[in-house]
């Protein structure tokens, strides 16, 4: 008590005599020299009250750390030094004498992991080869929990470039830790960003494709350190090289979308690789490579084509499209309207039997939802009953169909179509208030826009350098349908000038519910064959033809279809195996009795029963899991409840080991910083790591004991002290107050 | 084969009207109170994407009328009619077209008509467009088709002559029977005997065709009406020269051969 009173009057006999030599300062010295009094003061009554510091120390080899060691391909990378990443992880734990190591074993008792696709025991890190395929860290942590649940644990150190490239996220791993009251420790090894890398990102590749597609796919290029360079992306189907695209590199760490031309032609699962050949002082050269498995199918694919009259389009498109294989184009052109004492007369031309087709435009789904896709020439709206008008709209809809229409005098507006349900589904407003067609028609030269010039549908010529030119070369069309606004999310592939100078829409698309609906507005189409300008070998129109039919039947379901999740895996991981099955009129079947038969790339064949899943009319589900490397097929059917055949669906999948480790390999510093933080440890680059067993001493966790540390015998404070006292002494030397 | 009948039916009951109310526009172009001599004209129908009846003409010197242009116009003039009537080909009723073999315009036109091939001569020019023309997805119906003409001249030959300039490798085949899609196209003509003969033209109308890659299962390139003279039908069809059972014959045949040349 006499102290505090002490110490409040001297304190206040210190203030009084502080005010009183700087009450006649002004301005900057009376701030200044009061705020070092202040400050003298404060240092001096700190150290009188002998202030302690409590801390929970844990107790020298009473308690457990477990250490995880990044064992994936990615520690190879060499951006550690110069050296490979997991040159750190040997020096620092690879024998017993190795420092962090020592260092921790001499406070703890140590458990040592391995992890990659899997996490398990390991004496010393001599024994990694950094050869996994894939990194999971929330497995590992998860493992590792798990071993040391119930001992005494101060922390666990995660040694990695956490290049995780697991499917699940670590959301749960991290929940499990802080329940268990085990902080984490992450070490990061690598360069948190790469200074040279070329990397084929992404690659969009249809699961199936029909042989001899004509296929244009984006490769998604990233890169640093190689802004402006031109490099070419090559693909190789099975090793051999079926095209080729030069690509500017973009500016660092951007994407680039790259559009790649190639045709298929082997049928069966083929692997296609998309490649940048390896630049010079590249530091993963490993990613410059993406693989992509296509199964390429020799099939017809049927397409209805509806022609509302005798008029020279169908004959030029199937000439076209016979020359196809995969392509079977049946023609119902009518060629004479119905009267009253008969119905409409019609020419058939390609059907399968006497009777494909014999009433006409079919009556039912079931019989119109055999055809993959349907082309709908110049005939007026009112030919359909109202039902068939639905028909055409849940075609695309719900069977997931391709509708393409084209332009003639009974088309689009001017053949009533404005309202009905197909006008909703096409992608141009169609405008309500037609009088029908105008002569003469529009002459149009057609061009395709931005978006045109890469799509699919508008390949007409192999090399996209020389497409612009062979468009600007074709005689111009006519088009009695003036279309000027696509729908919002429509896609406006080709356009046309007529003579006037005046733009319209000629070609474009959109998705539709399952499907995809397109309008293509001249009559004659066939002018890019017949033309006295074209030439006889001239394959153009025939290119045009086949190329746009083919992308109308792209991805058109079958009643039954297979999604295998991953598409790739490596041998040993489940795969969930997601199958659709519908009836004749695409509605899903949940009563039936579905089975997966999968065989292995050695010709074993096992059958699985596949669940629905009740969340999804039509949905089943099985897991299995690849026992070997190489290509299994699986093959889904079944029958339903009233034991009608389904049909089969079949897919690919490839099980091999993959490249994951090295995409996106720079070490993921703010995915550490997470996993510290959540957990209460503390995130570590490589180069502080000597810091860490201290670290881990004072965590707080496992057995600790408090330890006591004066604070006023620090050596801070008398510098404090000293400070506060020098500094008035020269600031009142330099400003003559002393 | 019900429907076929009734179109028949119907057919013969327009035919009657056009007859009774036929009225030449084709007649009404300069020059036309004689059978025209030039090749082209400028008053041809302008490609709008209806259907046009071209008749291909060819080089005449003789002083009578051309023999391209018998039974124009009022051949097309008549047959136009039907077939608009008959079907929905959606074609120039009231105009038709003149071209030479030169002419670019032509394959705007995926159908041409030619007749008196015996007289047929082609240039260089004209040759090379007609192979480009018919291998492209152009068809020709040949007819008005003597086995001689004037008397003296093997018709056959000089078609077949000209013809093998287009094609050196083409063979012509006889269709013998109605089994080929050219007498389906619309009519089911299931016979070959129906199909009338006007006059004395051979001994009997033969249909010979060519085929691409002289391959009858593919498109047929040209139709030779040879021995044959529909459009002698189509033009009398209103004077009551012909039975109408035959005249109705010849338009089922020639419109079949329009339609297969349109479509196929």
């Amino acid at each position: 008590m006499w102290l505090t009173a002490a110490i409040v009057a001297a304190g206040a006999l210190y203030a009084l005599w502080t005010y009183r030599q700087v009450a006649a300062l002004q301005g900057r010295d009376r701030v200044v020299l009061l705020a070092t009094r202040v400050g003298l003061f404060a240092v001096v009554l700190f150290g009188l009250l002998r202030p302690m510091l409590l801390l929970k120390v844990a107790v020298p080899q009473q308690n457990f750390v477990g250490i995880l060691l990044d064992d994936s391909r990615s520690m190879q990378v060499a951006d550690h030094n110069d050296k490979p990443r997991g040159s750190f992880t040997t020096d620092e734990f690879g024998s017993a004498n190795a420092p962090l190591l020592a260092a921790l074993g001499k406070r703890f008792n140590l458990r040592i992991f391995r992890f990659s696709s899997n996490a398990e025991r390991l004496q010393y890190a001599n024994d990694l080869k950094f050869e996994g395929t894939a990194t999971r860290l929330g497995d590992a942590l998860d493992r590792a929990r798990a071993e040391l649940s119930g001992l005494p644990v101060a922390g666990m150190v995660v040694v990695t470039d956490g290049s995780d490239n697991a499917d699940r996220t670590i959301d749960e791993s991290i929940a499990g830790l802080k329940a268990a009251g085990m902080p984490v420790f992450p070490v990061g090894v690598g360069k948190e960003r790469l200074t040279r890398d070329i990397q084929v990102t992404r690659v969009e590749t249809p699961r199936l494709a029909l042989r001899g597609a004509a296929l244009v796919l984006d490769a998604v290029v990233t890169q640093v350190g190689y802004a402006g360079q031109k490099v070419n992306l090559v693909v190789e189907d099975n090793g051999r090289v079926v095209g080729t695209q030069q690509v500017v590199l973009p500016g660092d760490g951007e994407s680039q979308t790259v559009k790649v031309r190639l045709k298929t032609s082997d049928v069966g699962p083929r692997t296609f690789q998309f490649s940048i050949a390896p630049q010079p002082g590249e530091e993963v050269a490993q990613n410059n490579k993406r693989d992509a498995l296509i199964d390429v199918v020799n099939r017809r694919e049927k397409v209805l084509y509806l022609e509302g009259e005798p008029r020279p389009e169908p004959k030029f498109v199937r000439q076209a499209t016979d020359k196809d294989d995969n392509l079977q184009v049946v023609l119902l052109q009518r060629t004479a309207e119905a009267t009253v004492s008969a119905p409409d007369k019609f020419l058939r031309l390609g059907v399968d039997d006497k009777d494909e087709l014999l009433g006409g435009f079919p009556a039912k789904r079931e019989d119109l939802y055999k055809y993959k896709s349907i082309i709908l020439g110049t005939v007026e709206a009112s030919a359909f009953t109202p039902e068939q008008q639905r028909m055409l709209e849940d075609f695309v809809d719900i069977r997931g169909g391709g509708l393409l229409a084209l332009g003639g005098p009974r088309s689009f507006s001017e053949g009533g179509w404005a309202g009905t349900p197909l006008g909703d589904a096409l992608p141009v407003v169609l405008d309500r208030g037609s009088r029908g067609p105008q002569y003469p028609p529009a002459e149009l030269l057609v061009k395709p826009t931005r978006t045109g010039v890469s799509h699919p549908s508008t390949q007409i010529t192999d090399q996209a350098d020389a497409a612009l030119d062979k468009w600007r070369d074709l005689p111009t069309v006519t088009s009695l349908n003036p279309l000027r606004e696509a729908k919002p999310g429509a896609n406006v592939l080709l356009t046309g000038v007529d003579e006037r100078g005046r733009e319209q829409s000629v070609m474009a698309a959109q998705r539709y519910g399952r499907g995809k609906t397109i309008v293509l507005t001249p009559q004659d189409t066939w002018l890019w064959r017949m033309h006295q300008k074209m030439d006889v070998k001239d394959p153009t129109f025939h290119n045009f033809w086949q190329r746009l039919v083919r992308w109308l039947v792209d991805g058109v379901p079958d009643r039954v279809s297979i999604t295998p999740t991953p598409a790739r895996v490596q041998k040993g991981e489940p795969v969930s195996l997601s199958a659709e099955v519908l009836d004749k009129e695409f509605k899903g079947v949940n009563d039936g009795r579905v089975t997966a038969q999968i065989t292995s790339p050695s010709g074993k064949t096992e059958d699985v029963p596949m669940e629905w899943t009740v969340e999804h009319d039509g949905e089943y589900r099985a897991r299995f899991t690849p026992a070997e490397d190489g290509l299994y097929k699986v093959s889904v059917g079944g029958l339903t409840g009233k034991g009608e055949d389904v049909g089969r669906g079949t897919a690919s999948l490839r099980v091999a080991p993959s490249d994951n480790e090295y995409f996106d390999a720079a070490m993921r510093a703010p995915l550490l910083q997470r996993l510290a933080d959540e957990t209460e440890g503390r995130f570590y680059r490589a180069k502080d790591v000597s810091q860490l067993p201290e670290a881990i001493t004072y965590s707080g966790k496992g057995i600790t004991m408090v330890e006591e540390r004066e604070l006023w015998d620090m050596p801070v404070m008398l510098v404090m002290l000293l400070g506060f006292m020098g500094g008035e002494w020269l600031y009142r030397r330099r400003r003559g107050l002393a | 084969m019900q429907r076929g009948r009734m179109l028949v039916v119907a057919g013969t009951v327009i035919l009657a009207a056009l007859v009774a109310g036929t009225t030449t526009t084709l007649a009404q172009r300069p020059g036309s109170n004689r059978a025209p001599q030039q090749q082209s004209y400028s008053g041809n129908v302008r490609y709008d994407g209806k259907f046009v009846f071209v008749r291909m003409s060819y080089a005449w010197s003789g002083g009578r009328g051309a023999p391209w242009a018998h039974d124009w116009p009022v051949g097309e003039e008549h047959f136009l009619k039907i077939l608009t009537s008959i079907s929905n080909v959606d074609a120039h009723v009231d105009a038709s077209s003149i071209m030479h073999f030169s002419d670019p315009e032509l394959f705007k036109f995926p159908v041409a008509y030619l007749v008196e091939p015996g007289y047929w001569y082609m240039s260089q020019d004209d040759v090379t467009n007609l192979r480009a023309y018919l291998l492209k997805g152009g068809f020709l119906i040949v007819d008005d088709f003597p086995y001689r003409t004037g008397g003296r001249i093997d018709t056959w030959g000089n078609f077949e002559e000209q013809m093998s300039r287009v094609f050196p490798e083409g063979k012509w085949v006889e269709l013998t029977d109605a089994s080929h899609p050219i007498f389906h196209s619309f009519f089911e003509v299931n016979s070959l005997d129906i199909v009338p003969m006007a006059y004395n033209l051979g001994d009997k109308p033969r249909f010979m065709a060519l085929f691409e890659d002289n391959d009858p299962k593919k498109r047929m390139l040209c139709i030779a009406n040879y021995q044959n003279d529909l459009s002698e039908f189509w033009e009398f069809s209103e004077e009551g020269r012909y039975l109408v059972q035959d005249s109705n014959e010849a338009y089922k045949v020639g419109v079949n051969q329009f339609i297969y040349g349109i479509t196929h």
